[in-house]
């Protein structure tokens, strides 16, 4: 047992909240303006662990424990990738499904505390949330069968590890397939252009922001740092699949994934700049679209 | 043996008691708990030693009727699901003595207790039946008190019309299973399924008889296309009923399916792609039209089409490794199957009954006329977000365990070499199943439980009494148990999925990894409720240093919210059933003062009672033919001795 995956969890855990920065900051460059700087939420993130929470006398305990166990599964869902390429803090024979469930378990604390609030903007975020999520999920599943179609193996820590990087000449195509329905889920997972605008001022065109409407203090902060390192999450996975990183040392492969994480949020940011969001009914078709790149994929290798 | 059958013994003696003491109410109601609940754990013990020991317990009773010897008995497969029958339905009976007892004055208690104890004897007679005569005995048994269980309001028309619907299917699935075991047996010595399993089907009856089976066991199932008979039943009956028939009676379906395949061993392809077929259909449609639902029951009804469909993945996936020799796929498939088969039996039952507690504190089932029940019901409400996650099939909890095996054995078949690797697209269909779970279990939760209440004036909802909370938590502790220590579950299953795929053993790869991967998914599960005992802990430091304000819900500019504002049930569910158009079962008005979707069943609205409309007004005109006129008659007469002249002619000149 080496150092490496924890000190690369850890820096996946510290350099989380700089994505959204750097996002935001890509956009603003593209777009002509300063914009915030890079390490805005590290300070939001510092000042509402210190502020106190406003809770509305419509919500339950259930309001409160959410932010808490979408954090939790956030995070243990991040024990399960093998971020420097080798192996996880724990995986095991099928934790993808642990994965995608640890995941949607978090979705599902935050849409009870929407609804909990019993405000009419809150139902309609966490209704357009759920529906985004239906379409998300089997694109997810169909990307990580292509990874086990490649590999053979039933584990993060096998599909994204060294025996992906022994297939990854000879199954190409379909990886890259894969790397771009994953690319696709990562926009609509973590709210983002095309999907849901995060700048967005209207509550009525938000997705996400709309949830958390009510949520403040270290609740806020929990739900903020969730969102940041989910993304990483997807990003890992996305940068994993494109660039097979069992070959290398682990500390090489560690770095390369913070470099990688960095230029996938610089990417996002740019598809803010250059793309508007899309009408909610037609984002049914984008999650699809991702779902059959990933399903033709599946099909090159069942072949 | 003799123990199940003392304690099943004693279980109809409970019911009989609840019969004869109707007189003095809390003596009978406690006599029928404590009797039912001892005979459930006596006749439990054989069953938890059989599925410990692997030993086959039979006894031999002589024949009554034709047919040949009686026998009863327990092997691996009858133990699992006697197991699961006793499991969930002792804590229903518990509950159903206080669930039932506001009605005291108003129907026949006694007699709907009486008739629980006899269903429960007769589902523990069909999975201890080990011989073709007393299977369809109790198979009759258990059709006919669950009919008399589901109308037991029988002065509402729309519960006598459910009833009926569900009378005359069920009696199709008899009919199906007494051809089938009439053709199999044709050449048996007896009927006894040891005989069965010797005696070698041709080719082409063997196919009618599956064939047959999949008709006779899949309408007992629900299984799409023949569920219509369930969601109508399950939400007339009382709901412990409900809770039983589609916790545990549904299940015997899938006891019938894997009976067979235990029996047949190999069978051909085709078999099992259409079973895996089938559990994708029954699995997307099921929860696709549960989330269209306004009635609290209705959609937790068709949420067992969907978990019939998870099961059916499993086992259809478990049949094609058994035809493609992958026995590692084989046990993979059987084992989630079975194990969700527990599973769904407790988290349904779970929820049944909670649905039961609210429809009795707040006097409606139907969802969009609820909110905020939580805060008045904790118990109820905190054990029904725990049934919830379960069947959503998130981890920590015991929904999570099965559908990772099953996905597991979908994956594997792909990794695996030959045809059975197309079943691995089926891995996105329990994707989309697992999302639009997530979907309408939020809808439900969200709906019922939180926000606020949505119809003023009445009587805030008060919590149920300790006989109807105990068993609801009860359930909820075994969800959290078999989510947290799954090895509990998963060897005896595996065991049972051994006893069916024969000639796999436990030494091979992929089964000593799911073996060796328990541990983890316990420690997964251990982790994730310690990290969040640690974040509450730091959430409360933080807010304790800096404090707590409560006011309303934020309203942006305008005026506060009211209750009517909030998102409705069918609001809520919209934007996923207008994507999925016209498979989602759903008609929308959406008019000025509001928006309104009213479900329908494209099987039983959409398909069958527009044919048998149509069927009907075709009788009505050919009844001109026969208009009661003696000339009409004779005329009839003459033209088909003409016609059968003008045949013979032909035929003779042909020759």
């Amino acid at each position: 047992m080496t150092a490496t995956p924890f000190v690369t969890l850890l820096a996946v855990l510290l350099a989380a909240p700089a994505l959204p920065g750097i996002a935001t900051r890509a956009k603003s460059l593209l777009t002509g303006r300063r914009g915030a700087p890079m390490l805005q939420l590290y300070a939001d993130l510092a000042k509402l662990a210190r502020k106190g929470a406003v809770y509305s006398r419509t919500t339950t305990l259930v309001f409160r424990v959410a932010p808490v166990i979408l954090t939790a599964g956030v995070l243990v869902a991040a024990f399960l990738l093998p971020l420097d390429g080798r192996t996880p803090i724990f995986g095991f024979t099928g934790d993808l499904v642990a994965f995608a469930g640890l995941l949607a378990l978090g979705r599902f604390a935050l849409v009870l505390a929407g609804l909990d609030t019993g405000s009419s903007f809150e139902g309609m975020g966490t209704s357009r949330e759920v529906t985004v999520a239906a379409f998300a999920e089997p694109a997810l599943l169909l990307s990580l069968t292509v990874l086990v179609l490649v590999t053979g193996s039933l584990s993060l820590g096998g599909m994204l590890g060294a025996p992906l990087a022994t297939a990854w000449p000879a199954a190409a195509p379909s990886l890259v397939l894969a790397g771009a329905s994953l690319f696709m889920l990562l926009l609509a997972e973590n709210a983002r252009v095309p999907i849901d605008d995060p700048a967005t001022h209207l509550e009525l065109t938000m997705i996400h922001e709309v949830i958390i409407l009510d949520h403040s203090g270290p609740d806020l902060a929990l739900v903020l740092y969730a969102g940041a390192v989910k993304f990483a999450l997807f990003g890992a996975l996305v940068v994993s699949v494109l660039v097979p990183r069992g070959r290398f040392d682990p500390w090489v492969a560690g770095t390369m994934l913070l470099a990688g994480l960095a230029l996938i949020a610089a990417l996002v940011g740019v598809i803010e700049a250059v793309m508007a969001r899309l009408r909610m009914d037609r984002i049914p078709q984008f999650l699809v679209t991702a779902g059959a790149l990933a399903g033709l994929a599946v099909i090159l290798l069942l072949r | 043996m003799i123990l199940v059958g003392t304690g099943l013994l004693l279980i109809l003696a409970g019911g009989v008691c609840a019969v004869m003491l109707r007189r003095m109410p809390s003596v009978a109601d406690r006599a029928f708990a404590a009797l039912v609940t001892g005979g459930g754990l006596m006749a439990a013990f054989p069953a938890i030693a059989t599925l410990a020991d692997g030993r086959s317990r039979m006894v031999r009773l002589p024949p009554i009727g034709p047919g040949g010897a009686w026998v009863f008995g327990l092997d691996r497969l009858s133990a699992w699901f006697l197991f699961t029958i006793l499991a969930a339905g002792t804590m229903i009976a518990v509950y159903g003595t206080d669930y039932l007892a506001p009605e005291r004055h108003e129907r026949p208690i006694a007699a709907a207790h009486g008739l629980l104890a006899v269903l429960l004897v007769a589902l523990c007679g069909v999975v201890t039946s080990q011989a073709v005569v007393p299977f369809l005995v109790a198979w009759e048994v258990m059709a006919v008190s669950a009919y008399l269980l589901v109308v037991f309001e029988s002065e509402r028309a729309d519960v006598r019309r459910a009833g009926l619907i569900y009378l005359v299917l069920t009696h199709v699935s008899t009919i199906a299973l007494l051809a089938m075991f009439a053709g199999w047996g044709r050449n048996a010595p007896e009927l006894t399924f040891g005989a069965l399993a010797d005696t070698r089907v041709a080719d082409a009856p063997g196919r009618v008889i599956l064939a047959l089976a999949l008709v006779g066991f899949g309408i007992k199932a629900g299984v799409v296309p023949v569920h219509f008979w369930l969601p109508g039943a399950h939400a007339a009956a009382p709901s412990h009923v409900s809770a039983l028939l589609s916790g545990v009676m549904l299940k015997m379906g899938i006891y019938g399916l894997l009976r067979m395949m235990s029996l047949l061993g190999v069978l051909p392809a085709w078999w099992g792609w259409t079973l895996l077929g089938l559990g994708l259909v029954s699995g997307v449609l099921g929860v696709l039209w549960a989330l269209a639902q306004h009635d609290l029951k209705r959609l937790l009804a068709y949420h067992s089409v969907e978990n019939i469909g998870i099961i059916l993945l499993g086992m259809g996936v478990g049949a094609l490794g058994m035809t493609y020799g992958q026995p590692v796929v084989a046990v993979l498939g059987l084992t989630g199957a079975l194990l969700h088969t527990l599973n769904h039996a407790l988290f349904k039952s779970l929820l049944f009954l909670g649905a039961g507690a609210v429809g009795r504190a707040t006097g409606t089932r139907m969802i969009d006329q609820l909110g905020g029940v939580g805060r008045w019901m904790p118990l109820t409400a905190v054990t029904f977000l725990v049934g919830s996650v379960a069947i959503v099939g998130l981890p920590p909890l015991n929904g999570f365990v099965s559908e990772w095996i099953v996905l597991q054995a979908l994956l594997r078949s792909g990794a695996a070499a030959g045809g059975i690797r197309v079943a691995v697209v089926t891995a996105a269909g329990l994707g989309l199943i697992g999302g639009l779970a997530v979907a309408c279990f939020t809808k439900v939760n969200g709906v019922v439980f939180l926000g606020r209440p949505r119809s003023s004036g009445g009587v805030p909802p008060v919590e149920c009494g300790p006989a109807s909370v105990g068993p609801m938590l009860a359930l909820a502790a075994a969800c959290l148990a078999l989510g947290v220590y799954p090895a509990l579950a998963v060897g005896p299953a595996m065991d049972v999925g051994m006893s069916i795929a024969r000639g796999a053993s436990i030494a091979d790869a992929g089964l000593a990894a799911l073996g060796a991967s328990l541990p983890r998914v316990a420690l997964l599960a251990l982790t994730l409720l310690g990290l969040s005992a640690l974040l509450w802990l730091v959430r409360g430091y933080l807010l304790a240093r800096s404090g707590v304000a409560t006011s309303v819900t934020w309203a942006g500019a305008g005026a506060p919210l009211t209750a009517r504002m909030q998102y409705t049930a069918s609001s809520y569910a919209a934007p996923l059933l207008g994507a999925f158009g016209a498979v989602a079962g759903v008609r929308v008005r959406a008019a000025a003062p509001g928006f309104h979707s009213e479900p329908i069943d494209l099987v039983l609205d959409g398909t069958v009672f527009p044919v048998w409309r149509r069927l009907a007004r075709l009788a009505h005109e050919a009844r001109l033919l026969q208009a009661g006129r003696l000339r009409w008659y004779l005329l009839y007469v003459i033209l088909t001795v003409l016609a059968l002249l003008l045949y013979l002619g032909h035929t003779a000149a042909a020759r």
